[in-house]
């Protein structure tokens, strides 16, 4: 009996291990909390949030600096960035003056920050280099998220209450062109090869792709209800999308565009993350306040971890590529 | 983990699952047939302050309800004339006039905010003046409730000193059967004017809209207890530090409340203080009859909501 205790508890542990990613020892999950402003700093191999620290206001969306020292995290309703730690998530530095940032994103060139404010439908163009301010756009109605050309000379921005998306010369700063698209347009995703946009259109149950070139919509895919986000698998090829109102993320092969699966994830899947081996997905399910991971290979939740309210950004560094 | 904090876990647990089925359930299917999925996260938000509104009313009708049987200031035979503040309540507290107002105004403050930001201006916050607020989210909360306070306690002196909107305000205090219910008996003008103000005070010093709410919830918890027909008042230092349901009272008095240079006294909603500050302090110990001078000679504000809101239009119009 006590042999086969021993078995059974050491099937049980491998089955934990095969699941497990590898995280850097010390490595934190790093969480926005946009409802109550602050960060939740998750250790990922013990599966708890061991502290939350207050960050600013309503902080939605972070993203590493392009030397990949820095985390920023951009609190809209303080109007400021603030500075962390990537590994850790310790504060290291705030810069004020920055108009409502929601979503944030470098031009590939690094030369070019782009901001945009959600809640004032305005878009800011930054000079990266210590964030001054090139242009401030006043645009359709809520600008949500960006995507940029490879070349650097476009940067593409959804206005949601709009239903379009808008190309803006990054030179200029002059909007170039529109595009009508779904309801709601949110996620933009610029595909590797540099020709394709895939939209999430949040308001309907569809991805959007459009040869940005031609000004053209190639297709529409169905994947769920509240299309939503997008994050690179890694692999170069393939990007998950989270569908936030059917409770569902979907793959979607870049090459093909095609819908290759999707699973089930509930809670509101928003935000999304993929570990460095591959394994792993995490996410953020804002309407249960919790932190959810993905087992890849079976596609099964594995564990939800309590954050704090409405978690929407996220980040570890042990990450796969993002592109 | 220690039980207490087991138990705050828990009960966090509860009432984020709660959020999350109504909202799952409820409200994210009508948002989205109603086209209006750029706006989840508000109707997320909206569902929660329609769980604190009815949490709040619930536990303040049991609590408030057995202090006015305990200890009632006016005992009236027939109480007809409190069933409409409960209606005011439940359209006010359950969130369907904060909501439709919040429709109303936002295009407005918002539109205001982004042209400050096309002419260069991003309004400085508390924090910026103050960076150590940064880390401490309450010392950071209490500074932003003193300030709205502040604001509140001079929107109120201005329903009462400026005469159009005393004709949309006297609604307020036609109340003469005053009970923990009248708080927000009030006309919907004057409550789009006060909002107005108040959502400009948030851009201007950077109330964050989920510190508004929580300053919301708490300054009506005690704007129910301050109408309370109760004789309660908070002794010789509480009547210092919080608005108590005697100094509340002397607000809503005939022939004290709302005459005089300043058209009456005790105008604080939070802090009695800024009355003290400001001359309009009026601390008589008395629980004195309620409503407005001109009732005693007839004038009508009528009983059921739409009378009481056509009046308050024929006042400002100067016709009733």
């Amino acid at each position: 009996m006590k042999i086969l205790g021993k078995t059974i508890l050491l099937g049980l542990l491998l089955a934990a291990a095969g699941a497990r990613a590898n995280f850097a020892p010390g490595e934190k999950v790093i969480v926005l909390n946009s409802g109550e402003g602050s960060v939740s700093i998750v250790d990922p191999v013990a599966r708890v949030e061991e502290k939350r620290i207050p960050v600013g206001k309503e902080p939605h969306h972070l993203m590493v600096t392009p030397d990949g020292k820095e985390l920023i995290v951009a609190n809209a309703a303080s109007n400021d960035l603030v500075f962390l730690d990537p590994k850790t998530g310790e504060i290291l530095r705030r810069v004020p003056g920055i108009s409502d940032p929601y979503q944030i994103g470098y031009s590939p060139d690094r030369k070019w920050f782009v901001s945009a404010s959600n809640r004032l439908d305005r878009v800011d163009i930054y000079h990266a280099d210590g964030f001054r301010l090139a242009a401030r756009l006043a645009t359709g109605r809520v600008p949500s998220h960006i995507a940029f050309s490879a070349d650097s000379r476009l940067a593409f921005v959804t206005l949601q209450e709009s239903n379009e998306f808008i190309a803006i010369d990054l030179a200029t700063q002059k909007v170039l062109w529109s595009m009508p698209t779904g309801r709601q347009p949110a996620g933009i995703w610029m595909t590797p090869d540099d020709r394709h946009l895939l939209v999430g259109i949040t308001g309907e149950s569809h991805l959007e792709i459009y040869d940005w070139r031609a000004r053209k919509l190639v297709k529409r895919i169905l994947t769920g209800t509240g299309a939503h986000n997008f994050v690179a698998r890694g692999d170069g090829r393939h990007v998950f999308l989270s569908n936030r109102m059917a409770n569902t993320i979907s793959l979607v092969d870049q090459q093909t565009l095609e819908v290759k699966e999707t699973f089930s994830v509930p809670g509101g899947p928003d935000c999304m993350f993929i570990t460095a081996d591959g394994r792993q997905l995490w996410t953020t399910t804002r309407w249960i306040r919790k932190l959810t991971v993905v087992d890849l290979e079976t596609k099964k939740v594995l564990y939800q971890i309590p954050v704090g309210r409405s978690p929407h950004g996220l980040y570890f560094q042990s990450h796969a590529p993002l592109q | 983990m220690d039980a207490l904090t087991l138990l705050a876990a828990k009960a966090t647990a509860l009432w984020a699952g709660t959020q999350d089925f109504l909202f799952e359930s409820v409200v994210q299917p009508l948002v989205f047939r109603l086209g209006l999925t750029a706006w989840l996260e508000p109707a997320f938000d909206a569902t929660e302050v329609f769980m604190v509104g009815a949490l709040e009313v619930a536990v303040l009708a049991v609590v408030l309800g057995l202090l006015e049987r305990w200890r009632p200031v006016e005992v009236w035979a027939d109480r007809r004339a409190v069933r409409v503040d409960v209606l005011y309540t439940l359209l006010v507290r359950l969130g369907v006039l904060p909501l439709a107002i919040f429709f109303l105004l936002l295009p407005l403050v918002d539109g205001f905010n982004g042209w400050l930001r096309l002419h260069g201006l991003i309004p400085p916050t508390l924090e910026d003046a103050f960076p150590a607020l940064f880390a401490h989210p309450l010392a950071s909360f209490l500074a932003y409730l003193v300030l709205v306070d502040f604001v509140q306690y001079w929107l109120h002196r201005a329903q009462h000193r400026f005469e159009f909107w005393w004709a949309l305000h006297a609604l307020h205090h036609s109340q003469r059967e005053m009970t923990f219910w009248t708080d927000d008996r009030n006309h919907l003008l004057d409550m789009v004017l006060v909002d107005l103000a108040l959502a400009l005070t948030a851009v201007l010093v950077g109330v964050a809209p989920g510190q508004f709410v929580a300053i919301v919830a708490l300054t009506r918890a005690v704007e129910s207890l301050a109408h309370v027909n109760a004789r309660v008042s908070f002794g010789r230092l509480g009547e210092w530090l919080v608005v108590s349901p005697r100094f509340h009272r002397v607000h809503h008095a005939i022939g004290l409340g709302h005459e005089g240079r300043t058209r009456g006294h005790n105008f604080a909603v939070l802090f009695p203080v800024w009355d003290h500050l400001f001359g309009t302090a009026n601390t008589v110990r008395d629980f004195p009859a309620t409503g407005i001078r001109d009732q005693l000679h007839g004038r009508d504000y009528g009983e059921g909501f739409w009378r009481q809101q056509w009046l308050g239009l024929k006042r400002l119009a100067g016709r009733a």
